[in-house]
């Protein structure tokens, strides 16, 4: 990553503000505007998405350090099609768009860095793509405790089955199964 | 009886209530079913029994609480709650203690052999966040005039604020019963701790 100019630091610090939510509340909901990006600070949250029978996708999970929110939603200006839920007791700051769009057109440096944040969280989800379709349940459930093994003591299996494409007996059955 | 503000008596059930489903996804999912099975040292309950038994009242009360809390209006900011008699008596009962005696659990509310400990250990775990929805959304509520059937004897209702004071300390109660076997058999799932240890330090 390229250093920061000081001034668009300065710019960029200055459009955040702090926000707490409990376990399980919904930032965002499905028909509403995504108003805010946010940056975890702490706890475990996740984008999910929901259809008419109650089938549940969990999508993303995000924690600290790093960006949250329902992204596309967020860039586009458009209704969200996911929800955005704390797992757990949650610490955010927040930037609202109106913020993030100004300071993108004003200034390159920070357009470059939002650019740059968006592609890679694009190659995580292709990478993601990837693990989807070719990668056994057994491979999918070690990927995981290796990449982010913190998350399987914070957040209710039933997600992590769900984020995995799984469902939770299969992923009881892995917990047991699998030994490092 | 003493009166308190309900606020208050709000944020003390939810903190405890979060460190009970703070330890269910911590401990008790993470552990092996041998471990989540096993009967205690002394023959009593495994840990997947306590959960079970818990449940067993959740499924009683929890769907009474969510239809009571929809049914009622707001109430005043100012409005406190006030025990009964009865419902303290029951509430401080259920309170876990170095002296306490040992109360033989009714029979609906007595468990069996457990066929899966990570199923009951899930819905544990949904039944507190169902829990804690229920806390949240009863700030707005008058506790003293929200009744709830007992479960063992429906004919006596008691306030929600009591209610809510019995279920938090009951499960509290077998929480740390559960918690005792944990310490007993040690037998969470190593590997999972290991990792985690790991990417704990920088």
């Amino acid at each position: 990553m390229q250093p920061w100019n000081e001034d668009d630091w300065e710019a960029f610090s200055s459009i955040w503000e702090p926000v707490s939510a409990k376990r399980n509340e919904q930032l965002t909901r499905p028909g509403e505007k995504e108003r805010y990006l946010y940056f975890v600070a702490e706890g475990v949250q996740r984008v999910y998405y929901s259809d008419e029978r109650g089938r549940e996708a969990t999508i993303v999970f995000t924690y600290a350090p790093s960006f949250g929110g329902v992204l596309d939603a967020f860039l586009l200006q458009q209704p969200s099609r996911y929800f955005y839920e704390t797992l757990t007791p949650s610490e955010f700051i927040r930037a609202l768009h109106i913020s993030v769009q100004r300071l993108m057109t004003e200034r390159p440096g920070i357009q470059t860095l939002v650019l740059k944040g968006i592609a890679a969280s694009l190659s995580g989800v292709l990478e993601r793509l990837v693990s989807l379709q070719i990668r056994s349940s057994e491979e999918k459930f070690r990927e995981l405790l290796q990449r982010s093994p913190h998350i399987l003591q914070l957040v209710p299996h039933k997600h992590l089955a769900s984020y995995l494409g799984m469902d939770p007996t299969n992923f009881s059955k892995l917990m047991n199964k699998v030994r490092i | 009886m003493k009166r308190i503000d309900r606020i208050e008596l709000l944020d003390q059930l939810e903190q405890r209530s979060e460190n009970h489903i703070s330890t269910a996804l911590r401990s008790f999912q993470n552990a092996t079913p041998l471990a989540l099975l096993r009967q205690a040292d002394n023959g009593g309950w495994s840990i997947a029994q306590c959960l079970w038994h818990l449940n067993s009242y959740g499924d009683y009360y929890l769907p009474l609480i969510v239809e009571a809390l929809n049914a009622s209006a707001d109430a005043p900011a100012a409005t406190s709650f006030g025990s009964t008699r009865l419902g303290d008596y029951f509430a401080n009962m259920m309170e876990p203690g170095p002296d306490k005696k040992k109360i033989k659990a009714f029979k609906k509310h007595s468990p069996g052999s457990i066929p899966d400990p990570y199923e009951v250990t899930a819905e544990f775990i949904r039944q507190q966040e169902v829990l804690l929805a229920c806390l949240n959304k009863a700030r707005t509520k008058d506790l003293n005039r929200i009744k709830i059937p007992v479960s063992i004897m429906p004919l006596l209702k008691l306030r929600l604020g009591d209610v809510f004071r019995f279920i938090v300390a009951h499960n509290e109660r077998h929480l740390l019963q559960a918690e005792r076997n944990l310490t007993f058999t040690g037998e969470i799932n190593p590997r999972i701790h290991a990792t985690a240890e790991l990417q704990k330090s920088p």
